[in-house]
């Protein structure tokens, strides 16, 4: 397999893709710019490179065996310093090999570490930054790649301190997220990175990342992560506040009493328009367990804690509604000794779900009783 | 490393290990090990602690232990613990609970617990956890069944089970089950074979695995199996792997299926294996 058609594609492009051979005649037909590139294994245009499936196997094993000879040669001879560049010849050789690896094959864990190798000799914030556009490029072919995610992190703990746009960085690889998690539902690795980065944020930062990503909720009510990464992004805010009334540089909850408000608010709305989905009830769970814990006792006030007993017609709303119930009561007694205004009817709770899910009857009896078990010792306590 | 692993404990469970030569395995996997004492994915590669508890684990399952030098491979792998308790995967430094597991399951296979700091390791996976009682990559990372695995597993080989919420982490894991009676790995998700295992081996370590309903995913994995050519997918009517057939294999042992030997749930080998290790000297 040659691969220097592969190679000279490569410096152009931002984003890779493979497609099967037949895709290449209607790509074909619809290029009419002189921009194609006359090759029957690949096709660019716009900066965009695909490349058949049927050539992908003799392309990586000819990518492999090439970058694994360069890193041979790089060891053996690569640390001499000589006046003739031929050390800095080989370097580059490896660095044009692992690169064209990595866009046949996201997770060749070794060729990551080499180029992290070479870059971390050189601490050139350019060539940093240039390792986060071969990773997007690399997970535009493949968005769960744990490894090119990873490299992602490695440079920006190596630029974080050295670097006077680490904030907009932190912003711009949220908004990468959020681009990948468009085209790649419930995308952990993606997610788990934006996750990472709220602790590289400053608190207006995590609050523009609080509004912003709502819409987008909003839209994807069956993503958990995205609803993880509210609360991740809350529980920021919490930890800040509480730090704050500690210090006593601030006596109010105003400002996070209002943001829980209208999360719950939101929430009740989103689980009434779509029926039935797990990840709204979900966190509906957070928010009214945090909402009990920090402000039922803080401000003496119950009467905004949201029993849901708006049952739907649905069996999924129902379940989750029920569940919901019975997940906070014993939640509230497990940990804080609060009592509910309301108290649920275990009771009644257990027959709803045996009408909405009867094939779990088992599992309804189970967690009906240790609720109740919860309840119990409440009681005890408080005699 | 990891496909070795996977397959080889497979056969072992089905009684079928002598299917390979040991030999040639063995030749192989110590090829794969690194100057530092890591082990790599497979030869000139670089070591990271992924595959290096692979290794060691095949090589348990074959009772060859002794080829190797436990005290270079625990030197390793001890080398990688941070300050705050954490492991990274390997010399540049990522960090995730799944890491903990793998150092912590290798040198209890090893019999080297003491080269790491146990008390800042579990505290480190303790601050992993959510408001939901599952546990995620680093804390504050949302929840996954199979990072759940790793940090109960890890919790559980220390002794120190005592940081879980057991009724709650249950709670959570028992939701995992879906209507035909496979299990996911998060909410909302599709069931897959792989969470067979992850999601029940730690719903087995917290004593809460009846909980679910064990006929159903039975049912479930066997619909999962290619009868043509033996291997199990991760959905029915999907392709294939050696990675699916494991869990779905790992999965029915766990719940007694017939045929089959038992499985630890926190070291993933098979439980004459584990024995061995720990009580023969």
């Amino acid at each position: 397999m040659n691969l220097s058609s592969f190679w000279s594609l490569i410096p152009l492009i931002d984003e890779v893709g493979f497609i099967h051979p037949s895709q290449f005649v209607t790509l074909n037909k619809e290029a009419t710019s002189s921009l194609k590139h006359e090759d029957a294994n690949f096709w660019s245009r716009d900066h965009k490179l695909a490349i058949s499936t049927d050539v992908l196997l003799p392309l990586y094993n000819a990518a492999k065996d090439a970058f694994m000879h360069a890193i041979s040669q790089y060891k053996r001879h690569g640390n001499l310093s000589d006046a003739s560049g031929y050390a800095s010849n080989l370097e580059s050789e490896a660095m044009k090999h692992s690169k064209a690896l990595l866009l046949l094959s996201c997770d060749f864990g070794t060729a990551w570490n080499f180029r992290k190798l070479i870059v971390s000799k050189k601490q050139k914030i350019m060539l940093f930054l240039d390792e986060l556009l071969l990773s997007a490029l690399v997970l535009s072919y493949s968005p769960k790649s744990e490894k090119s995610w990873c490299h992602r992190r490695w440079v920006i703990k190596m630029i974080a301190g050295k670097c006077s746009t680490l904030q907009d960085i932190a912003g711009k690889e949220s908004e990468l997220v959020e681009k990948i998690a468009e085209r790649s539902k419930m995308n952990y690795r993606a997610w788990n990175h934006r996750c990472w980065l709220v602790s590289y944020m400053t608190t207006e930062q995590v609050l523009h990342e609080l509004k912003k990503s709502r819409n987008w909720a909003g839209l994807h009510v069956a993503d958990n992560s995205c609803f993880h990464y509210r609360t991740r992004l809350m529980l920021r805010i919490m930890e800040e506040h509480c730090h704050k009334l500690e210090d006593g540089t601030s006596d109010e909850n105003n400002e996070i009493y209002q943001i829980w408000q209208e999360e719950l608010d939101w929430i009740e709305a989103l689980i009434k328009r779509y029926v039935g989905r797990e990840a709204l009830w979900l966190h509906r769970r957070f928010l009214s367990l945090s909402w009990i814990r920090h402000f039922t006792t803080t401000l003496g006030d119950t009467s905004n804690y949201r029993a849901y007993n708006d049952f739907e017609d649905f069996q999924a709303q129902a379940m989750y509604s029920a569940t919901y119930i019975l997940w906070l009561t014993k939640q509230i007694s497990d940990s804080q000794g609060i009592e509910l205004p309301e108290k649920p009817n275990l009771g009644s709770l257990e027959t709803m779900l045996n009408m909405a899910c009867p094939e779990r009857s088992f599992l309804w009896d189970i967690l009906t009783r240790i609720t109740g078990k919860c309840d119990e010792v409440l009681k005890e306590n408080n005699c | 490393m990891n496909g070795a692993y996977w397959g080889l404990t497979t056969l072992d469970l089905l009684g079928k290990l002598d299917a390979l030569d040991s030999n040639e395995v063995i030749q192989w996997i110590m090829k794969c090990q690194h100057e530092s004492g890591g082990f790599a994915g497979n030869i000139g590669h670089d070591p990271h602690l992924l595959y290096t508890l692979s290794a060691v684990q095949v090589l348990a399952l074959f009772d060859k232990l002794n080829v190797l030098d436990a005290d270079k491979v625990a030197n390793y792998i001890s080398g990688l613990q941070n300050e705050d308790g954490s492991f990274s995967g390997d010399e540049w430094g990522e960090v995730d609970s799944r890491f903990s597991y793998l150092a912590i399951c290798c040198l209890s296979i090893l019999h080297r617990l003491d080269k790491m700091n146990v008390e800042k390791a579990v505290n480190y996976i303790a601050s992993c956890k959510n408001v939901d009682g599952g546990f995620g990559c680093t804390p504050g990372g949302e929840s996954h069944a199979g990072q759940i695995f790793c940090c109960v597993g890890a919790l559980a080989i220390t002794g120190s089970l005592h940081h879980v919420d057991k009724d709650l982490l249950g709670w959570w894991l028992c939701e995992r089950q879906v209507k035909s009676g496979g299990l996911n790995g998060r909410p909302e998700k599709l069931p897959d074979v792989c969470y067979s295992w992850w999601v029940l081996s730690s719903l087995i370590m917290i004593d809460r695995v009846h909980w679910i309903n064990k006929d159903k995913l039975v049912k479930f994995i066997l619909n999962c199996q290619d009868t043509e050519n033996g291997g199990i997918s991760d959905r029915p009517e999907d392709a294939v792997d050696v990675f699916h057939t494991y869990f779905g294999v790992a999965g029915l042992s766990l719940l007694e299926y017939p045929g089959l030997k038992a499985i630890d749930p926190a070291h993933a080998l098979p439980v004459d294996v584990v024995n061995r290790i720990f009580f023969q000297k």
